[in-house]
């Protein structure tokens, strides 16, 4: 069976950290982009490598949602 | 000069008289497409289903592949439309219930698909259904039979019967209150509660709004309760219109219905029945009103008058089709909104209804959205017409997703409130009579009627009526 690539861990508490460089996510500055339009959101990122996290529930929730309307318009 | 008719197609379709099940062929010829049927009884029969040639009729359709089979059907024991409930010859598993929670109603309209409120005056026919709920319904306690089905009112209990039902044959499905007229239940938002507890998330309610508009704090109520979207018969911008159809002037109720939706916040949609010499030329008009009153009302949804049931209006010779609907829209628009706009339905067979989304600009220009049938969408299912029924009616947007300590997402949530309150839906659905039904349409319908003892039926089964007004499945 393939490793399961994980660019992220929790600890018991919540806090995510960054797999590659070993360091907390911190909250900092993200924007989605799609079709032209960009969207300035706040997400836990890796203050070193830049990884942004994004959760589950919020890419199939409102960003999902976002994409639909777009591609509707 | 010899008119030249094409047959294009066949099906079956009822006898208007007898409503047995008899072939029937459709015709292309000059003026638009007919439907033409023979009784060996009662005849022959004829009767326009489209205006426009043949390209247009067959590019209408669009072939969906998606395959459903209604949960737990029945065995087919009669020829279609006989033995509905749902049978395993229907091809949709269903996408909105009628539950009718009363058949008592405060207007006693010339134009009903369900007679309701025939029994006399308001106050008597509580009386009548008071006296009944003892009788059976149902609830194997005894046969329907027994109970009068004119005047039974479903118990609280019965109500959760149904809804269990629903539930174990596919649901959730989104509910649609209906009757007779809703409101005159005082338990109604008993009724919407209990829905939500067994696992319902979609009630709109279809009302003549008198309530609404009476009682200021009601609309609030029924928002408390769960209540997703309100369905308002809104016939026209005149009180001529309301006299004709209603039998008494209704606009400013209908006005206030909507004011105290607004103040509630739940989202309306219009749904003038359109009777041709009555209002079909204030079809732009009620666009108009609607759009202005965005985004609190969501959209208008049409429904062409119906020969079914108590209809005050003589079938003409020529009766409303999609294609004539989509003209009026488009010429009483000036073309903001045209007929190539729209689409045929997606999981239902799509010369049952028609649809279009626009997107309103502040300045108050539309710009169309995406059509969602045909092309890659040609595989919709019930469930994908439920959610888009809910996107569309409700007018709040609702995601799973809360903000935490280490995200903020505002930019995306203002971004689809502006999409969702800019939106505006037209549509509109053409019910079937004895006249043009069509079996191919009707075993593709998703909008059931729950009835206790048949289980669900197709609404223009359940509605259909044979010469002498008599029901197939209603009981009156």
């Amino acid at each position: 069976m393939a490793a399961e690539k994980n660019y992220y861990s929790i600890d018991p508490k919540g806090q995510l950290t960054c797999r590659k460089c070993k360091v907390p996510l911190v909250k900092g500055k993200a924007k989605f982009m799609y079709l032209d339009n960009g969207f300035p959101v706040e997400m836990p990122v890796c203050p070193q490598c830049g990884f942004i996290y994004v959760p589950e529930e919020l890419a199939l929730g409102k960003v999902l949602a976002v994409e639909k309307a777009l591609e509707d318009k | 000069m010899k008119q030249q008719i094409r047959q294009i197609g066949e099906t079956q379709s009822v006898c208007p008289v007898c409503l047995q099940t008899i072939e029937a062929v459709k015709s292309a010829e000059q003026d638009g497409i007919y439907l033409e049927k023979e009784c060996p009884q009662h005849g022959r029969f004829r009767t326009l289903i489209w205006e426009g040639n043949e390209e247009s009729y067959l590019s209408w359709d669009m072939e969906n592949t998606a395959v459903e089979t209604p949960v737990l059907a029945k065995r087919m024991t009669e020829e279609c439309p006989k033995s509905c409930g749902l049978c395993e010859e229907h091809k949709r598993k269903g996408c909105c219930v009628l539950l009718e929670v009363t058949r008592r109603c405060n207007l006693n309209c010339p134009v009903c698909f369900a007679s309701a409120g025939e029994k006399g005056s308001e106050s008597s026919e509580t009386a009548e259904a008071d006296r009944c709920t003892s009788a059976a319904y149902g609830d194997g306690s005894g046969s329907v039979e027994e109970a009068c089905g004119s005047c039974h009112e479903p118990t609280l209990e019965e109500i959760r019967q149904q809804y269990v039902y629903l539930m174990e044959h596919g649901g959730p499905f989104n509910i649609q209150l209906s009757g007779g007229e809703p409101t005159m239940r005082d338990d109604l938002t008993d009724i919407i509660r209990l829905g939500r507890e067994i696992g319902f998330t979609f009630f709109q309610l279809n009302t003549n709004g008198l309530r609404l508009a009476k009682e200021p704090d009601y609309a609030v109520q029924l928002k408390e309760a769960g209540l997703s979207t309100v369905f308002l018969q809104f016939d026209g911008v005149t009180d001529d219109v309301y006299q004709a159809l209603r039998g008494r002037p209704l606009l400013e109720q209908k006005m206030q219905a909507i004011d105290n939706c607004r103040k509630a916040g739940i989202g309306v949609c219009l749904v003038p029945v359109i009777a041709p010499g009555v209002n079909e030329e204030q079809i732009g008009s009620i666009i108009r009103f609607a759009m202005e009153r965005m985004p609190f009302v969501r959209g208008v949804h049409f429904q062409p008058i119906s020969y079914f049931g108590r209809c005050g209006q003589e079938r003409p010779e020529k009766p409303i089709t999609i294609p004539r609907i989509l003209k009026d829209i488009e010429e009483q628009t000036n073309g903001k909104m045209k007929a190539a706009d729209f689409a045929g339905g997606g999981a239902e067979n799509p010369y049952c209804s028609f649809h279009a989304g626009y997107q309103i600009r502040p300045d108050g220009s539309t710009k169309l959205m995406a059509k969602k049938s045909g092309g890659c969408c040609c595989n919709t299912t019930s469930d994908d017409s439920r959610k888009f029924v809910e996107d569309r009616w409700k007018l709040n947007i609702q995601t799973s997703f809360t903000e935490t300590v280490f995200s903020e997402t505002s930019a995306l949530d203002a971004f689809l409130q502006e999409i969702h309150q800019r939106t505006f839906t037209v549509s509109g659905m053409l019910f079937q009579d004895a006249y043009n039904l069509d079996l191919q349409r009707l075993k593709r319908c998703y909008i059931l009627e729950m009835d206790p003892s048949f289980g669900m039926v197709p609404f223009c089964a359940y509605n259909l009526t044979d010469a002498e007004g008599k029901y197939l499945y209603r009981r009156i």
